[in-house]
């Protein structure tokens, strides 16, 4: 024991003003960087919900066999398609927000990011005035229950997505981002590509098949 | 493709690439259905 301490001693003493106390430091992936690995983990718990919503759907439609939608009520197909449109839009308008700030153009910047959320909150507010305009209740039926679950789970990630999108306009706004520094863009912009995927599955199994 | 989500560039190719193949298969459902 005492042998133990004066060899750390000396171990101290060889190292000086380097020599490292308390917990070991944490390790960090030279591949992919705190932030984004947070985001893909994440996203890939995000990936299971959303999995476990699915197994509902197919459930009343493969397993169970039932008719979709369920008789005597439609599902806005068109209105949906043109909401398709304006959500892929807006990860055309973020990825362009990226590639301006990476060549220092503040102005495509700005441009991209205000226009990104302005294209989210049209496909929100789309999305409400169809849900006032179905006819249906979730109560209704098993087709309407999962019909609303669905596209109302995405609609809470769209809002969640625009909360994030709007931390990262308001620092658009102020100077926080360089062509150096952009994280605070680049990871919530992950996660609106991932919603946006996520739209296009829930769009053709809910209604175009 | 081990991890398409590194960065918000890698993301949106992924978006790109789901849009094309998705796009394709319903393509091919929906001709199926018409012909049959």
């Amino acid at each position: 024991m005492e042998a133990a301490s004066i060899a750390h001693g000396a171990h101290d003493d060889a190292h000086g003003a380097e020599a490292h106390h308390g917990p070991i430091e944490a390790n960090h992936s030279s591949r992919v960087d705190a932030p984004t690995l947070g985001m893909l983990l994440f996203i890939i718990s995000e990936i299971m919900i959303f999995g476990a919503f699915f197994t509902a759907y197919f459930f009343i439609r493969v397993a169970q066999g039932d008719p979709w939608p369920a008789p005597g009520t439609t599902i806005p197909v068109a209105v949906a398609g043109f909401n398709t449109a304006i959500l892929i839009s807006s990860s055309f308008t973020l990825h362009w927000a990226e590639t301006s700030i990476k060549r220092g153009n503040r102005f495509g910047l700005r441009a991209g990011i205000l226009s990104t959320l302005l294209l989210g909150a049209t496909f929100l507010f789309i999305q409400i005035n169809e849900y006032v305009h179905l006819g249906f209740a979730p109560r209704d039926s098993a087709q309407a229950t999962i019909f609303y679950g669905l596209t109302g789970l995405h609609g809470a990630h769209v809002c969640i997505g625009l909360i994030l999108l709007s931390f990262a306009t308001i620092r658009s706004f102020r100077g926080h981002y360089s062509p150096e520094q952009h994280k605070g863009l680049n990871v919530p912009g992950i996660y609106w590509h991932f919603v946006d995927i996520m739209w296009i599955v829930v769009f053709t199994t809910v209604y175009v098949m | 493709m081990i991890n398409p989500l590194r960065s918000e560039g890698d993301a949106f190719r992924f978006l790109l690439y789901v849009i094309v193949v998705f796009g394709s298969i319903i393509a091919v459902i929906l001709i199926a259905r018409a012909l049959s």
